[in-house]
């Protein structure tokens, strides 16, 4: 166990002097592989550990791009103020949606998710402070290597607080609910806190990731803010790599951004077409991610493909 | 045997072409464009044009920089209609790729996007993919802009409408919450209110609408003598749909932003694109004089063969971009980066697009066009005085033919 920390403690400082490298073009594909990565790592305290599958995760994500805006672009405050004031609007909007819609399962509790950044995105874009429609700019600053170090230190800390859900007695708590949320109940599990509480800390990173976004990419509008792809990738990379792992949604979303970035690059053209196709055959032949892959290939070798896909009845 | 044979072939191969390289002197001008994706339409225009620029002038014998003969060479990526990756593209392109200037993406949301790459590593940008006021409102010293600003799209309509007869008196006008659009319809009430015009009815809808029937239904309530639209190409569409089939109508003349320019845009509608005034900063007309392409007429001839579709205003924009780098750089005698910046600031050059000169903020200004279509072609009818006798006033969807 101790080896393991050491080994990821190794690999995280081995990414923070990337910017040493003076590499521009490998700066921005870091930036946005470590963006990514929290977010799906977000995603993950909510989705794979709490088990619900969180369409409104692109609206936190939106909130912490415009709080992070409004504060810059119109109330003149310097960008950690405006951090804040990102996560703040998204943690009190988690709160207020989570307390009425976590009482709804399955299907229905992401048919409610669903509508909230479509909402969000047509208030938004009717406030004259969030500059309508339009959007905002926020001041150009010529330093990515801060944006870098931002992202990696915002990706390091949720997945450290993952780490510490995994063994704490909240995040059996959460797979508890995941699993058979009436029997956790009946154990004594305060299901409605939980759920609120990973809601909350799912929303809180998610926020934190799209302000550090927002200030790098200088321009924003509700299009681009509460863009409901942007979830649907968090959801991919954290089922590609493993939901309800602590390094899986990590892991996968590196995988994945790398894979986008490279048939970009390479193939160009076809290189959405060709990602969907690695998506499908990710979800017939590993349902449950690398993660278990990794686990299942050592314990029964090629045989675990066809039992996955036994298992699904495909 | 055989195999060795033709590696000493490709040996040689490559050691000519890299002698050959270093003869002749490259520019490099670099682009991200929409080559796939929704934006694909569009950003091909801009990538034809480019390239159609480039090797014209290379033809000609390149460019003359401080008394050495340079050609130029055209980077383009492909961003997959992908603003993330459209940004990620110009740092590789200026990193990585090493391009010496960039010229800019389609659309105006692109445009905010990139020209922050520009700004940042200080390397001039010449777009004429976004038009919004807002990406010039930011100070930024290293972009220009040949697409003509919004807020005056309609200045040559209403200007016109003062000499129609009968004269229109009052106008509903209709734009989306977009950037170009607001910035639209803020220009347009200004005209309106300099020339005598009352805006009857004044509604903005919501960016990709398709639903019309309530801003329609207002309309007719208010029996406007003119209309004028802003908005996007399918929007435009929708509007007209449902413009027919609730029969609304004004009494004298309908104008929109888009679309009428567009071939694909008036086979869509048919019949019903008929009567319908727009814009457009270019036509292809011989009265353009160019030192690559002899005149616009040419230039459009020029493009048609070789590219099979019509050129429009975006590709000649996008051709004044590449010659705004070619004047420059022969003006400045250098490739450094802040003195070809200085160079773009004082152009004053015509082409086949236009007379090319950048005012403050780096955005060029451009008189348009009024234009409107008449048995399925678009026909020139006003600049600062009629060119061609405009069919008005509008007849009621139940009266045409």
């Amino acid at each position: 166990m101790k080896g393991r920390v050491a080994l990821l403690g190794l690999c995280a400082v081995l990414l923070a002097l990337l910017p040493l490298t003076g590499d521009d073009v490998l700066i921005q594909y870091g930036i946005d592989a470590l963006l990514f990565a929290t977010l799906a790592q977000a995603w993950n305290i909510i989705g794979g550990f709490a088990g619900y599958a969180s369409f409104g995760n692109s609206s936190f994500y939106g909130l912490g791009t415009y709080g992070t805006a409004i504060a810059m672009a119109q109330l003149h405050l310097p960008f950690w103020v405006g951090l804040c004031l990102g996560a703040f609007l998204a943690v009190v909007c988690a709160v207020l949606i989570g307390l009425p819609i976590l009482r709804l399962r399955g299907h229905y509790f992401a048919i409610a998710t669903l509508g909230l950044s479509a909402t969000l995105s047509a208030i938004i874009a009717n406030l004259d402070i969030s500059g309508r429609n339009i959007g905002l700019i926020l001041p150009l600053t010529r330093n990515d290597t801060m944006f870098y170090e931002l992202a990696l230190v915002l990706l390091v800390a949720a997945t450290g607080t993952v780490a510490w859900i995994a063994r704490s007695r909240f995040g059996m708590g959460l797979i508890a609910i995941r699993e058979n949320e009436d029997a956790a109940q009946v154990m004594g599990v305060n299901t409605t806190l939980y759920k609120v509480t990973a809601l909350v800390l799912s929303a809180f990173f998610t926020a934190l990731a799209g302000g550090i976004h927002a200030y790098w990419i200088t321009f924003i509008d509700p299009a681009s803010a509460f863009d409901l792809t942007l979830n649907v990738r968090m959801v991919i990379m954290a089922m590609f790599g493993g939901p309800g792992t602590v390094l899986g949604p990590v892991i996968g979303s590196f995988i994945l951004t790398f894979v986008y970035q490279l048939l970009a690059s390479s193939i160009s053209t076809a290189a959405a077409l060709l990602f969907g196709i690695v998506i499908v055959l990710a979800v017939i032949f590993m349902p449950r991610g690398l993660w278990d892959l990794a686990g299942g290939l050592r314990r029964l070798g090629p045989r675990y493909f066809l039992q996955n896909i036994r298992a699904h009845r495909l | 045997m055989k195999f060795r044979l033709a590696a000493v072939l490709a040996v040689v191969f490559i050691v000519i072409s890299h002698v050959a390289l270093a003869q002749t002197k490259i520019v490099t001008l670099g682009a991200s464009l929409q080559l796939t994706g929704n934006n694909a339409n569009l950003g091909r225009y801009f990538r034809d044009g480019y390239q159609v620029a480039v090797d014209r002038i290379n033809e000609k014998g390149g460019i003359a920089i401080g008394g050495v003969t340079y050609r130029l060479a055209l980077r383009v990526l492909d961003n997959q209609s992908d603003l993330n990756l459209g940004v990620q593209q110009y740092v590789q392109l200026v990193t990585r790729d090493k391009v010496d200037f960039l010229l800019g993406p389609y659309s105006s949301n692109d445009t905010l996007n990139d020209s922050s790459v520009a700004e940042k590593y200080r390397i001039p940008m010449v777009q004429g993919g976004g038009a919004a006021a807002l990406i010039f409102s930011r100070g930024y010293k290293y972009l220009f802009g040949t697409a003509p600003p919004a807020e005056n799209y309609f200045g040559s309509t209403v200007e016109m409408m003062t000499k129609l007869d009968p004269r229109p008196r009052t106008i509903a006008l209709l734009a989306a919450d977009d950037a170009f659009d607001v910035s639209l319809a803020k220009g347009t009430r200004a005209l309106a209110a300099h020339y005598g015009f009352d805006i009857v009815t004044d509604q903005q809808y919501s960016e990709h609408n398709t639903d019309f029937s309530a801003t329609l239904a207002l309309v007719k309530s208010k029996a406007p003598d003119a209309i004028l639209w802003g908005g996007h190409e399918t929007e435009a569409l929708n509007f007209i749909r449902q413009a027919k089939s609730l029969d609304v109508n004004a009494r004298d003349m309908f104008a929109i932003t888009v679309g009428v320019p567009s071939a694909d845009f008036r086979k869509a509608l048919g019949k019903d694109a008929e009567y319908a005034f727009g814009m457009s900063p270019w036509l292809a007309s011989p009265l353009l004089h160019d030192q690559w392409f002899g005149d616009g007429a040419q230039f459009a001839r020029l493009f048609q063969q070789r590219f099979g579709y019509e050129a429009d205003y975006h590709v000649a924009s996008a051709v004044s971009d590449v010659e705004t780098f070619a004047y420059a750089l022969e003006a400045a005698g250098t490739l450094d980066k802040d003195a070809v910046r200085d160079a773009i600031v004082k152009s004053d050059f015509e082409c086949v697009y236009a007379h090319v000169r950048f005012g403050e903020t780096g955005q060029i200004d451009l008189p348009q066009i009024v234009i409107q279509v008449q048995d399925g072609k678009i026909v020139p009818i006003y600049t600062d005085h009629f060119l061609n006798k405009p069919r008005y006033p509008l007849p009621p969807w139940g009266k045409r033919g």
